[in-house]
């Protein structure tokens, strides 16, 4: 499957001489339709820069960035609102919403910048709203709505104009462990239903198994491209080379989050009748 | 945008208070100041245009009342008399000069009518008397009630003293008031029998004021002859040249407190949204989008400030004839158009540094932590 965004040996640099920082150095990443891709990273690894970049919001020192084909990297200024509007779906930390307006005029805006004329942009904000269960708060100021609901309408946003790429920055940081996890699953379903690519840069651990990959982002550039496994005993989701223990059984190989969980699954394949 | 501007200023209700308070007050400045000259131009010409003459006839050269002068020979008026569509040819004599009531002192136009005259006299008469006739005095009634006289009172005109014998409607203006005397009093007091200062005439039925005017300085030497109509715009642009350096100073003060107030409410108000701006430029808005926000926002401050400084002033319209007989404001559609205009200027002008920050507003930032 051809990617829909990729990311080739991009740097990027900010000032010069002695005051020379080198934010991302020589990173790639190709991105699938309906993949869910999770960056990680220690304070100022460069998360914040890489999802800059991959949003069209900054230039690259080296490399290219292309979506659907197009590199981003050689348009001009005047091209990248419209490319951003059309391709990318943002979703901040603080919701972003504006304070001035409703839910639903807060999601019609974004497809009007596209060209969408008031009546059809109230019609697919309506149909995004009311799929996400905001029916019922549709002409609710930001200020009276709680932070789910929030991030709940700042997806209906990034998702209006139907964009191939949705990038979010730190979506679980200003809610509770419980919506927080809704809000990923939410974006899992997006990301599988409608093909469309997630790109989250985030703190919590707790996302992890949402993701299909996890990137590790330090110094700049990605130290480990680690896959993830689920433990066969609890659930969890784990990067292989992190996990407690493993073990082969009949050629495949299985991952673990602990001793415990290893010593059970032995346990249970103990007690399982041999076969005929 | 319209809606994100009109929902940006209404979220804050204090601060567009403060932003429309500020605009119509400087707009109210610039509306009043406009609707007092242009009452006052009105009342100016009052007794012009209510003389019932339609025709000024004036010595050579001269085409206004207002500080000028004018000296015809008796025999003009016999001459005058002799055009062909000329019906009645009234002398008077005129001058500005002050009006002595008690310690009360207002300035006048003075003027002599005779007892038979077809033209010039007081036009509404509110009480006693039309023809002021020997030592008496039709008095404008407000100029009258300041002075605390009614009929009978007294007053000194030009060093004589006269009753008064009527009290007249609409005769009295910001520049002064108008004060009918008789004729041969006006004479005696000039000690001057052979001269007066203006032919009014009344033209026969059918006859075209501009062409007995016309007939009139081909006929009649050293005369200048206008219909009331040009006479009257002759007088309105002498008040004006008199007062247009005044309006000007008066209307750049209102500009420049409008477009402080403008330029400071939209200048706070787009910078206290700036986090939400740079959003709408991350998620695609071009600034030319965000500059039509800003805009539109001061546009719709400057309209509202507008209709309520318009409001205000047409109330002012109304009450300050209650308070001053003399003061008389009119909103003329020029002033409005003015005002419109510079409104919309305040607007463009008070939106240009909110609009050059935004265009160099980073998209980037979004991304960053506060």
């Amino acid at each position: 499957m051809d990617p829909i965004l990729e990311m080739n040996h991009v740097s990027k640099v900010y000032g010069e001489g002695a005051t020379e920082v080198k934010a991302v150095q020589d990173v790639s990443l190709a991105l699938e339709p309906g993949e869910v891709v999770l960056v990680m990273g220690p304070s100022g690894s460069g998360k914040t820069t890489l999802l800059s970049m991959l949003g069209a919001l900054l230039r690259p020192s080296q490399g290219e960035i292309r979506i659907d084909g197009t590199d981003l990297t050689r348009l001009s200024e005047s091209q990248l609102p419209r490319l951003r509007l059309q391709n990318f779906g943002f979703i901040f930390q603080d919701f972003n919403l504006l304070s001035a307006l409703t839910a639903l005029e807060n999601v019609m805006l974004v497809a009007q910048l596209a060209g969408a004329r008031n009546g059809d942009a109230r019609r697919r904000a309506v149909e995004i709203l009311t799929d996400f269960g905001l029916q019922g708060r549709l002409d609710f100021l930001p200020e009276k709505l709680s932070g789910g609901e929030k991030q709940r309408v700042a997806i209906a946003r990034a998702l209006i104009n139907e964009p191939a790429v949705i990038l979010a920055d730190e979506p679980t940081a200003n809610l509770d462990s419980k919506i927080g996890f809704e809000i990923m699953r939410l974006l899992r379903q997006i990301a599988k239903e409608q093909r469309r690519s997630v790109v989250v840069v985030s703190h919590d651990q707790r996302i992890r198994e949402i993701a299909d990959r996890v990137l590790w982002l330090e110094d700049g550039g990605f130290k480990t491209l680690a896959a993830m496994a689920s433990d066969p005993v609890c659930g969890m989701a784990i990067e292989k080379d992190r996990a407690a223990a493993s073990l082969t059984w009949e050629g495949a190989e299985y991952f673990f989050c602990s001793r415990g969980c290893r010593a059970e699954f032995e346990a249970g394949l103990r007690s399982a009748p041999l076969p005929a | 945008m319209i809606r994100l501007a009109w929902r940006n200023l209404t979220q804050n209700p204090a601060r567009l208070l403060i932003s429309l308070g500020g605009v119509s007050v400087a707009l109210v400045l610039m509306l009043t100041l406009d609707a007092i000259f242009t009452g006052m131009e009105q009342r100016v010409t009052a007794f012009i245009d209510r003389s019932g003459a339609d025709i000024f006839v004036s010595q050579q050269d001269v085409r206004n009342m207002h500080m000028a002068s004018s000296s015809l020979a008796r025999g003009q008026q016999a001459r005058v008399k002799s055009v062909a569509g000329v019906a009645s040819v009234t002398p008077i004599l005129y001058v500005t000069n002050p009006i002595l009531a008690g310690k009360d002192r207002s300035l006048a136009y003075i003027i002599g009518v005779p007892s038979d005259a077809k033209a010039g006299g007081p036009w509404e008469i509110e009480s006693g008397r039309e023809d002021p006739g020997a030592g008496g005095v039709v008095l404008d009634v407000g100029v009258a009630a300041k002075a605390g006289i009614g009929l009978g009172g007294e007053v000194e005109i030009l060093g004589d003293t006269f009753e008064v014998v009527g009290l007249s409607h609409g005769t009295a203006s910001m520049a002064g008031s108008v004060a009918f005397i008789s004729l041969d009093d006006f004479a005696d007091l000039r000690q001057d029998s052979d001269t007066v200062s203006f032919l009014l005439v009344e033209t026969a039925p059918g006859e075209a004021p501009e062409q007995v005017a016309a007939g009139i300085e081909a006929r009649v030497r050293d005369v200048t002859a206008m219909t009331r109509q040009e006479f009257a715009r002759q007088e309105r642009k002498v008040v004006r040249d008199m007062s247009t350096d005044i309006l000007a100073i008066m209307n750049i003060v209102g500009f420049l407190i409008g477009l402080a107030v403008m330029a400071l409410t939209v200048y706070t108000g787009t910078l206290s949204r700036r986090a939400e701006y740079g959003v709408l430029k991350a998620l695609g808005a071009r600034n030319g989008k965000l500059a039509a926000t800003v805009v539109w926002q001061a546009v719709i401050s400057v309209s509202l400030g507008f209709l309520i400084a318009l409001i205000l002033t047409s109330l002012l319209t109304v009450a300050t004839p209650l308070a001053s007989a003399s003061l008389r404001l009119v909103i003329g559609l020029p002033s409005v158009a003015k005002v419109v205009v510079t409104s919309l200027v305040i607007a463009g002008v008070a939106s240009l540094l909110p609009i050059w920050q935004m265009a160099r507003l980073d998209p980037a930032t979004v991304f960053r932590r506060r």
